[in-house]
């Protein structure tokens, strides 16, 4: 388990784990903004046509289907997190066009990942709530079945598999939990009918965490990698891939596509509104990869993979 | 004969506490220094008297949660909490018995006064499970200046219980007959 300096956090505590306040005045602004609109929000998200298919509601929030199969990634639908981080676009699909979720996947506690407010607006939507270990501490009950999932183990249901694979982050909410938070950050691998999907949730980049996951799943399918918040990168780094990272990342996977998450939602870092996908952007031309294989969405913009 | 007695008390204990697979692992909090620091830090307060009292005084208060407990966590979690409250636990909906010593500054005819406040206090969740909003009711009762008295309580909070306006009452103490507090807190 990596260990967190003090320093750092006392930082993140500071940012309210870490979500905070972009420092310059460039960013001010958007602090006052209305969350810009996402023009033509779907509304009947799941799709007869799709036996793979994605929607990017925003941030680390993804709406994967896999054949009669949905789930969410870390739900936000709250116009702030923590209170202090704006969001400057709006979800991308509206709570009441939510489908019955089968599961919802809640990859570590930071206010960013794990809104309890929206796991209250989803409700009775949810099915089965799988958090890391140790998380349920702050999970309070709600209309659905809740689990566990400790790093390597796995729960299935309905041939529904989804296996908690190791990242590198932090597992505490509020900062002073750091040290007994220390395990509930994961990510997760989700499979079903054969088609397989990787969620890093936020994710430092850690080489060996990514072999680890590629040798027990040697075929992903789909990757939802992060790649922001990118600066201060010194801060950052040792629990935020950048762009750069998540291309190396998305190649030790070995995963046929990735969908790149966790960028231009909040305000959440002293990156420009934008910073993090032209990186990926050229990252992807230096590596020679195409748009097919790393699928940039737009907030709202569903792509589906795989066609029946 | 007393071996086998022996033996057989040790694993009608241990099969009694064998962990209920059902139910998690707590991380269980517990003090640290980077807990302990903000402890130290006073919520401000402003006193209000009757009219021999010489109008507002400035006053400092902190706080101890000797016990805690939660009815706004999962129900796999242990409800209970000792000194270290985690913020969800106490905003989500919770009963404590707190501890409060108090430094209300000298002011008109009134001199500096240490006050002890123990009492009991219940906070309920408004909006995201009270870590948006959430207010609080209690009761205490508490020793200024050698005379004992009774106080009631409510109080308002926002950003997981960090900041926070209590409004503290106490008929039978006009030296200190109003107090309201700025309640700065970190778990």
């Amino acid at each position: 388990m990596r260990r967190t300096s003090p320093s750092s956090v006392a930082l993140l505590a500071l940012s309210l784990a870490a979500v905070g306040c972009r420092p310059f005045a460039s960013s001010m602004s958007l602090l006052f903004r209305t969350p810009e609109e996402v023009p033509h929000k779907i509304t009947q998200p799941v799709r007869a046509d799709a036996r793979l298919a994605v929607l990017w509601v925003g941030h680390a929030t993804a709406l994967v289907q896999i054949d009669d199969k949905v789930f969410l990634t870390d739900p936000v639908f709250t116009n702030t997190v923590g209170q202090l981080s704006k969001r400057v676009v709006e979800p991308g699909i509206r709570v009441e066009d939510v489908p019955p979720l089968d599961v919802v996947l809640i990859s570590h506690m930071h206010y960013d990942h794990l809104s309890l407010e929206s796991l209250r607006m989803l409700g009775p939507r949810i099915h089965r709530l799988v958090v890391p270990e140790g998380g349920l501490t702050y999970v309070p009950d709600g209309p659905y079945a809740d689990v566990e999932l400790p790093r390597w183990s796995a729960f299935e249901e309905d041939g529904l598999r989804v296996t908690a694979v190791p990242v590198r982050h932090v597992g505490f909410r509020y900062g002073a939990d750091s040290a007994w938070m220390r395990h509930s950050y994961t990510g997760y691998v989700v499979e079903y009918h054969g088609i397989t999907v990787y969620f890093g949730g936020d994710t430092g980049y850690e080489p060996k965490n990514f072999e680890a996951t590629a040798a027990r799943f040697p075929h992903i399918d789909l990757a939802l990698l992060p790649i922001g918040p990118i600066e201060p990168r010194a801060f950052m780094a040792p629990s935020h891939e950048d762009p750069g990272e998540a291309l190396l990342a998305f190649a030790a996977l070995k995963a046929r596509w990735m969908v790149p998450i966790h960028f231009a939602t909040f305000v959440n870092s002293t990156d420009a509104l934008g910073d993090a996908k032209a990186a990926l952007e050229r990252g992807m031309l230096a590596r020679g990869l195409t748009a097919e294989q790393v699928r940039i969405l737009a907030i709202g913009e569903q792509h589906v993979f795989v066609a029946r | 004969m007393l071996a086998a007695a022996l033996a057989l008390a040790y694993a009608a204990v241990t099969s009694a506490t064998q962990p209920d697979l059902a139910r998690v692992q707590d991380p269980i909090p517990y003090p640290t220094v980077f807990w302990m620091v903000p402890q130290l830090l006073p919520s401000p307060e402003v006193v209000f008297g009757g009219n021999a009292s010489g109008g507002a005084r400035a006053g400092l208060r902190w706080q101890v949660t000797p016990l805690l407990y939660s009815f706004g966590l999962n129900r796999k979690i242990t409800p209970w909490r000792f000194l270290v409250v985690d913020p969800l636990a106490r905003q989500n909906g919770s009963v404590e018995i707190y501890f409060s010593p108090e430094y209300i500054a000298a002011g008109g005819a009134q001199p500096d006064a240490l006050v002890a406040r123990t009492g009991v206090r219940s906070y309920f969740p408004i909006l995201a499970r009270g870590e948006s909003l959430s207010v609080s009711l209690g009761s205490s009762v508490f020793l200024y200046e050698g005379r004992a008295g009774a106080a009631f309580e409510g109080g308002v909070y926002t950003l997981s219980g960090i900041l926070g306006l209590q409004l503290t009452y106490s008929p039978s103490n006009l030296p200190a007959e109003w107090i309201a507090t700025f309640r700065v807190r970190y778990f």
